[in-house]
């Protein structure tokens, strides 16, 4: 009872590998993905993506994208998508410090800013 | 005739110089094909995000983003120009730039605000060259374009698109169609103008039939796709400019090779032909001597 994952960014193929289950990290919240899920696009957020394989658990920090889940297979596009182990929890909390500090005079600034926010937070969340 | 000794010190010279060719011309076919894989995986991307366009106008979603629509005035526009770094590889900045000049001088007629970007040193030196001033100039474009780098770019454009800051985005970069064959095109970047490149075919119409779920919405869904889609879209000029770089050395060294090689050969023939009639020139005088000593 296995589930492909696929994880693509735009420089390579980062992961193909079969699991048990996957967490995505969607916008909203976690999802829980195992085999035989009705079809579904949905929009990722800044978050931890978890696989669980036969070989243990695998946790890797996605960083927004889409998912989409189809048969059983779940295409994972994200711009970038880094093992947990890799990441460096001080430089996350700096850029979460640099996106506090950015200007937000108007409502498309405010978006611009939210977004580094968000990202920011989800990378000091998936360093821990 | 020409001195024997000074021909063959040229020939030595060249026959160098070819060497060095050579080295090029392999190397950049190493790093074509290196540029090439990168190439190709991110089409796997771009592919997929066509998929998830298609999909959601097949759920019948109006595909309407403010990144997508034209401006009704437009007052500021932004050109950037893909170079290379180096030199040696033909015609390809050239080219380049023998593109944008036009588009640029075309642009500044209508538009009262343009500023131009360029990537690589080749262009930064040859608009400085033709009196067009530039802004940013970004020198860390290799053979490898990381996708890091040029979301830093597409963000930048992004926000002051958002912003009002600039209502168009014009990119110069050589497309690469095969090895054969790349062309020097303009590409309008924003307003996106369509998502998908072409029309969704009718190949996949039997998955495009399945009931999605959007999560949480399809409208949400399409408010990330529209960014990420300028973003691809970006890379990909970029992967291929540095493809179509490596594609110009390779031929450039190739030819250059050759080149030194006929050379080598009409040299040599000329040299032996000095070297011959040196000698001729030696015994005649050592036949002369004889003879006047026996006379």
């Amino acid at each position: 009872m296995t589930i492909r994952c696929v994880v693509v960014t735009p420089e390579r193929t980062e992961l193909d590998r079969e699991a048990e289950s996957v967490v995505l990290p969607m916008f909203d919240g976690a999802l829980g993905v195992m085999k035989g899920r009705a079809p579904m696009i949905g929009r990722l957020g800044f978050g931890t993506l978890q696989l669980q394989t036969a070989a243990g658990p695998e946790r890797y920090y996605v960083d927004g994208g889409f998912a989409q889940v189809e048969g059983d297979v779940v295409n994972i596009l994200t711009a970038r998508s880094i093992a947990v182990d890799l990441l460096d929890s001080d430089e996350a909390h700096k850029a979460l410090a640099d996106a506090q500090e950015l200007p937000s005079k108007n409502p498309e600034q405010m978006q611009l800013k939210e977004t580094a926010v968000r990202r920011a937070r989800g990378q000091v969340r998936a360093a821990k | 005739m020409a001195n024997a000794r000074a021909l063959d010190k040229r020939r030595k010279s060249i026959k160098n110089i070819r060497k060095i060719t050579r080295t090029m011309e392999l190397i950049a076919t190493a790093r074509y094909k290196k540029a090439m894989d990168r190439a190709a995986a991110a089409t796997a991307y771009t592919d997929q995000i066509t998929k998830i366009v298609g999909r959601l106008a097949a759920a019948g979603l109006d595909v309407a983003h403010p990144l997508l629509e034209q401006r009704e005035k437009t007052n500021s526009a932004r050109v950037l120009v893909l170079t290379s770094n180096r030199g040696l590889c033909g015609g390809y900045n050239g080219s380049v730039l023998r593109t944008a000049l036009p588009r640029i001088k075309e642009l500044q007629a209508s538009i009262p605000n343009v500023t131009i970007d360029v990537a690589g040193k080749r262009g930064v030196n040859g608009l400085k060259f033709r009196g067009v001033e530039t802004d940013e100039q970004h020198l860390g474009f290799e053979d490898q374009p990381a996708y890091d780098e040029v979301e830093k770019i597409a963000e930048s454009y992004l926000s002051r698109y958002i912003t009002g800051e600039i209502d168009r985005l014009d990119v110069v970069y050589t497309r690469f169609i095969s090895t054969g064959k790349q062309i020097a095109t303009i590409e309008t970047m924003l307003p996106l103008g369509s998502l998908a490149d072409e029309p969704a075919t009718d190949a996949d119409d039997e998955q495009s039939k399945t009931e999605y779920e959007f999560l949480p919405s399809a409208e949400s869904i399409l408010e990330e796709v529209v960014p990420t889609s300028f973003k691809v879209r970006l890379f990909k000029c970029f992967l291929d400019a540095a493809v179509s770089e490596q594609v110009a050395r390779m031929i450039a060294m190739k030819g250059a090779t050759e080149s030194a090689g006929d050379m080598i050969k009409q040299l040599s023939m000329t040299y032996n032909r000095a070297r011959q009639s040196q000698i001729t020139g030696e015994i005649m005088e050592i036949i002369g001597g004889v003879e006047a000593l026996e006379g």
